[in-house]
């Protein structure tokens, strides 16, 4: 088995749908398919109460279950990939090139044995979103899947996968998280508060593996640690791309302070992500409204619809 | 109440373990040691195939046995500079030449077309094999001296069983034509081959020696 799978070759059964990020971001129906007034005018958060509340929600669902799997095939991909610093390697790994980032190329055994738990909880979560979506009525496959999890589990540097994966990715879970048990509550569904609970506890684990190897692995080699934050910078301005979460009540999903914190995340990490994502936010809601008006001069007659942001992106995550 | 100072046996007359075992301390850690390497490419392998098995109830189960291979692994790194080795990773070898060429031909298919061989090579040679080795370890050892060996030999057998027969139940799920039969038999006649070719995961010896004559 190779070590380094691209990410077109990640396997799934027929059921699954795959587009890219590229996709995703070239896709122009993400800004011009909202009716505000189909929804709540104080708050675009995803709620019950709204409108396209239950399709929001299992739209949501079915982003966290391939995100999800990702995120096991991710952290089983880094307990393999990469030499145990130590351990003289034998067989394939000792004659295979690795990629162009040798000596980043080895981990400490603790490393991957985290990654092994990751990989366990992972597949629990898997489980878990499965019944979940079973549960809140859509099908495996009903969304198509963005593989962007995946492609940030692919650096050939392990540092970077930590950043883009565990802080970035599982961070945002983090945040989808706390907001989907805030849904469930609000919903009087303690099936969905108690299931998302459950995942929130592991997921504040992750990130704050992700974390805690960034500084130990770093700690004398600031020109790395420095690559992966602008990694994990990189992957969580993506993932802001649209303003889908932020501090803010226009903002489907919410930013989840206290449990990033208990994740290992400084205040000034918290409060850089949340500049970056509410800038996201503001350039998201420039643009619509720069859009709307040259809409509306070439439709005259027909009224503007108010403000609406990324709406129900599924976001992939952890 | 019984008398408290009345002298007693220090073993119970239910306590029947014994003394001597088949291994000293080096011969200990050596086996450890192999078992260790063996427990590392094993998670390694299932963790590195997930992404690469389409069945989604496959790639799930493969999640959870890569993590108990590698608590296994760590049991055996912890257990290590107990045993005189206070460099764990220089006794982290594989038994011998041919068991690394075991571990390539279990680990060598990759393509989702290939469960099958995935699965097989691990739930009907590699771990049968490590149970085994486990198995005669776990009945040859010391049992007083050894007893935190005997205690990971337990913890660890415990999930290899339940393991075996997960993977044993996939892999019939997943063979439906005598075709697929063949194709199983044919790749675990070949890493059969090569694990008796290596003795076992910890060389000859690996389930004990038959005596020269009975
Ligand atoms: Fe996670
Ligand atoms: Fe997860």
């Amino acid at each position: 088995m190779r070590t380094f799978l691209p990410v077109e070759d990640l396997a799934r059964d027929d059921r699954f749908v795959r587009y890219t990020m590229r996709e995703r971001m070239a896709d122009k129906r993400a800004s011009a398919r909202i009716d505000a007034k189909e929804r709540s005018k104080t708050s675009n958060r995803i709620t019950p109460d709204r409108r396209d509340g239950a399709d929001a929600a299992r739209g949501l669902m079915h982003g966290i279950l391939v995100g999800e799997i990702q995120a096991l095939e991710g952290a089983g991909r880094t307990c393999h990939d990469f030499r145990v610093t130590g351990i003289a390697e034998r067989g394939p790994l000792a004659t295979q090139p690795i990629a162009d980032a040798a000596p980043a190329a080895e981990v400490p055994f603790a490393l991957k044995l985290d990654m092994a738990r990751q990989a366990w909880d992972e597949a629990r979560h898997v489980e878990i979103s499965v019944k979940l979506a079973e549960w809140m009525g859509s099908d495996i496959g009903s969304v198509a899947e963005n593989t962007v999890l995946f492609e940030a589990a692919c650096s050939t540097d392990p540092v970077l996968r930590l950043a883009g994966v565990n802080r970035a990715l599982e961070g945002l879970a983090i945040d989808v998280f706390t907001t989907m048990k805030e849904f469930g509550e609000l919903a009087q569904d303690p099936y969905l508060a108690f299931c998302e609970d459950w995942m929130l506890a592991d997921e504040v684990t992750h990130v704050k593996m992700g974390s805690d190897w960034l500084r130990s692995l770093t700690a004398n080699d600031p020109a790395r640690r420095e690559r992966a934050l602008e990694f994990q910078r990189v992957v969580d301005k993506m993932f802001s791309f649209g303003g889908t979460r932020s501090d803010s009540m226009d903002s489907p999903i919410g930013l989840a302070r206290r449990f990033r914190e208990l994740a290992g995340f400084t205040d000034d990490e918290v409060a850089d992500i949340a500049e970056v994502s509410l800038q996201a936010l503001n350039e998201r809601k420039q643009s619509i409204r720069a859009a709307r008006q040259s809409s509306a001069h070439s439709t005259a007659g027909i009224e503007p619809a108010g403000f609406e942001p990324a709406g129900i992106e599924p976001a992939e995550t952890a | 109440m019984a008398d408290p100072y009345k002298p007693r046996a220090p073993f119970a007359p239910w306590d029947r373990r014994d003394l001597p075992g088949l291994f000293d301390v080096e011969e200990t850690a050596r086996r450890v040691g192999n078992y260790k390497w063996a427990e590392m490419k094993l998670f390694e392998a299932l963790g590195g195939w997930v992404a690469t098995v389409p069945e989604l109830d496959v790639k799930m189960r493969l999640g959870t046995h890569c993590y108990k291979h590698a608590w296994h692994a760590e049991l055996w790194h912890k257990r290590l500079p107990e045993l005189r080795e206070m460099n764990p990773d220089r006794l982290t070898v594989p038994a011998n030449d041919a068991f690394v060429a075991f571990v390539e031909g279990v680990t060598e298919p990759e393509a989702p077309g290939l469960t099958i061989e995935k699965l097989v090579g691990v739930y009907r040679v590699f771990l049968p094999h490590l149970v085994g080795a486990y198995t005669f370890h776990l009945n040859a050892t010391s049992e007083i001296t050894d007893a935190p060996t005997i205690r990971s030999l337990k913890f660890i057998l415990q999930d290899d069983m339940e393991d075996w027969r997960e993977g044993e139940m996939l892999i019939q799920s997943l063979i439906e034509t005598p075709e697929e039969v063949d194709r199983a038999a044919a790749h675990q006649a070949r890493l059969e081959k090569l694990i008796v070719a290596a003795g076992g995961v910890a060389g000859p010896g690996s389930i004990g020696r038959q005596p020269a004559s009975v």
